[in-house]
């Protein structure tokens, strides 16, 4: 479904992704775990079109995106959880929502869509009109995978979501992901907290200072010595 | 006498409400502080006396000028202010710099092009002051207040009840995630700048009919002043805009017309900046923390 081919990319002359490959399958949940600086989110990014690659290919659904800019790949079912929530703070929470469906035309249906984000947030229902900024960091999490999934996204792009989060939310969190996974939606998270992003994976990629340097099916990564001294606390 | 500093305060508030309102938008959504609206201020009081002239319709005067400056800020977005910030790591004081730089083009190209004196606008309203009982109004007044009403009520219109205005907020609080919603940020943009640049030309024209005299020199004052109505309120909110410009008027106009503090009456608003950020550091409006 995803495809991310031999992808460099640069900030200024500092050279920080040195040739990536992922693919992602359809369905699948697949993890990306690496230290602080190792070019995760710049991988993220650059697959929203927010960063541009210098070399390299992006391919969803066997369409080349790379050149696509990020305004026009909105509407295309990815969904992205931004590292650090970036919720609108000065938006209301049924704005914030409303922003996810902008590609959306039908008022019924971003009606409907808000009200399938408040079944699975029923927090979110409750402060629909409530200033995003007023909000716990928790909430505005679930606000972020909220919005995400207005357009009913094929794929969910998920940056960090436990940063920041008490271990209670963090669960949560997690759960809420592995279950829109099992609900048919292909994700593709990116996380420091390798412990639960590989409870919950398929497959896991390490990337480290820009290289991936290890990939392997989930279970076998949780097994894998390097993987536990380096990640998992073992 | 009291309702007559009234009325005039309200309509120097309003004009500084208009002509900070540019900046305000701008600021909103580039965080640029973008001097060159008091260009846009004096290079649309000039257009609407050529116009007036040609025409001899207020009408047209405020229209097309409006019209042809909120065009003309697109282009200096588009052609100037998107190139400097589309390079990696701006230094903040690069817009600003050209800000400048266009604002004191506008004035030296008004002084080449109209000619260095001042033009009265003498605008004819038919009668020169209306009474209502012991109050006696003057017409240029009542087209200020019901103007800027007009002009500040679209303006929340646009960005309070309509999906532009939505995502035009969405930008100015974060463009990089409007953009990933499918936002062209870049419109979002322009939107600032011809309602900002439009609202400027309009409280150009309104100067020129109330002070009945417009010279290349016009937009100097604005251009600082802007700067502390814009703080004052808060730093890109609009609301905070309206109340600073308001505040401002009515402080010059009864601190000038009641007592004989010795300070120069465009000077004041700085002094109430100062005291202000004394008080509240983040301006009338502003937010502390932005999210
Ligand atoms: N906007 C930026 N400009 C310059 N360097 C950046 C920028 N964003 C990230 N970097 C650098 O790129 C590297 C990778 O960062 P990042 O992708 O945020 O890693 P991670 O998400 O894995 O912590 C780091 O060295 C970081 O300092
Ligand atoms: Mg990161």
């Amino acid at each position: 479904m995803l495809e991310i081919k031999d992808l460099y990319v640069s900030y200024g002359m500092m050279e920080v992704l040195h040739g990536i490959s992922v693919d992602v399958q359809d369905k699948e949940l697949v993890s990306i775990i690496g230290p602080n600086g190792a070019g995760k989110t710049t991988l993220i990014k650059t697959v929203m079109g927010l960063v541009k690659p210098t070399s390299g290919q992006i391919l969803y659904n066997g369409e080349d995106i790379t050149n696509i800019p990020a305004y026009k790949r909105a509407g295309m079912g990815i969904g992205y959880v931004p590292e650090g929530r970036r919720v609108f703070g000065k938006l209301t929470v049924e704005e914030n929502l409303q922003m996810g469906a902008y590609e959306l035309k039908d008022k019924a249906q971003i009606a409907k869509n808000i009200e399938m984000v408040y079944g699975i947030f029923p927090r979110l229902g409750e402060r629909a009109k409530q200033l995003a900024s007023t909000m716990s960091g928790g909430e505005q999490q679930m606000l972020a995978i909220g919005r995400a999934l207005m357009l009913n996204p094929q794929m969910l792009l998920i940056d960090e979501v436990s940063m920041g989060l008490m271990p209670i939310m963090v669960n949560t969190c997690f759960e809420v992901i592995k279950k829109l996974n099992d609900e048919g939606i292909t994700v593709l998270v990116v996380e420091q907290n390798a412990n639960k992003a590989l409870k919950i994976a398929d497959r896991g990629y390490v990337l480290e200072t820009g290289n991936i340097v290890l990939s392997d099916t989930a279970e076998n990564m949780r097994k894998d010595d390097t993987v536990q001294k380096a990640y998992l606390g073992g | 006498m009291f309702t007559q500093q009234l009325m005039n305060a309200l309509a120097i508030g309003s004009v500084y409400a208009l002509t900070a309102m540019g900046a305000t938008l701008i600021y909103g959504i580039l965080g640029i502080l973008d001097i060159a609206n008091a260009g846009a201020y004096l290079i649309g009081a000039y257009l609407g006396w050529y116009i007036y002239y040609a025409t001899g319709s207020i009408v047209l005067a405020f229209v097309l000028s409006m019209v042809a400056v909120g065009v003309l800020g697109i282009l200096i977005q588009k052609f100037i202010y998107s190139p400097i910030l589309a390079k990696p790591n701006t230094l903040s004081i690069i817009p600003l710099v050209a800000a400048v730089g266009l604002f004191t083009m506008s004035s030296d190209l008004v002084r080449l092009i109209c000619g260095p004196y001042s033009l009265s606008y003498n605008f004819d309203f038919g009668v020169t002051s209306i009474r209502i009982g012991s109050v006696v109004l003057v017409p240029a007044w009542i087209l200020i207040f019901a103007l800027t009403a007009v002009l500040l009520l679209i303006l929340w219109f646009i960005l309070n009840k309509t999906k532009l205005g939505l995502a035009w907020r969405a930008t100015a609080n974060d463009t990089e995630i409007a953009k990933v919603c499918g936002v062209n940020t870049s419109n979002a943009m322009a939107l600032s700048y011809i309602l900002g640049y439009g609202f400027a030309a309009a409280a150009g024209i309104m100067v020129g009919i109330l002070y009945n005299s417009i010279t290349p020199a016009l937009g100097e004052v604005p251009s600082y002043k802007m700067l502390a109505i814009i703080v004052l309120g808060g730093l890109g909110n609009p609301l905070g805009t309206v109340l600073a410009g308001l505040i401002i008027g009515f402080t010059e106009v009864f601190l000038s017309a009641y007592t004989s503090i010795p300070i120069p009456k465009d000077a004041i608003a700085f002094v109430v900046l100062i005291i202000m950020l004394l008080v509240k550091p983040e301006g009338l409006l502003g937010q502390k923390n932005k999210v």
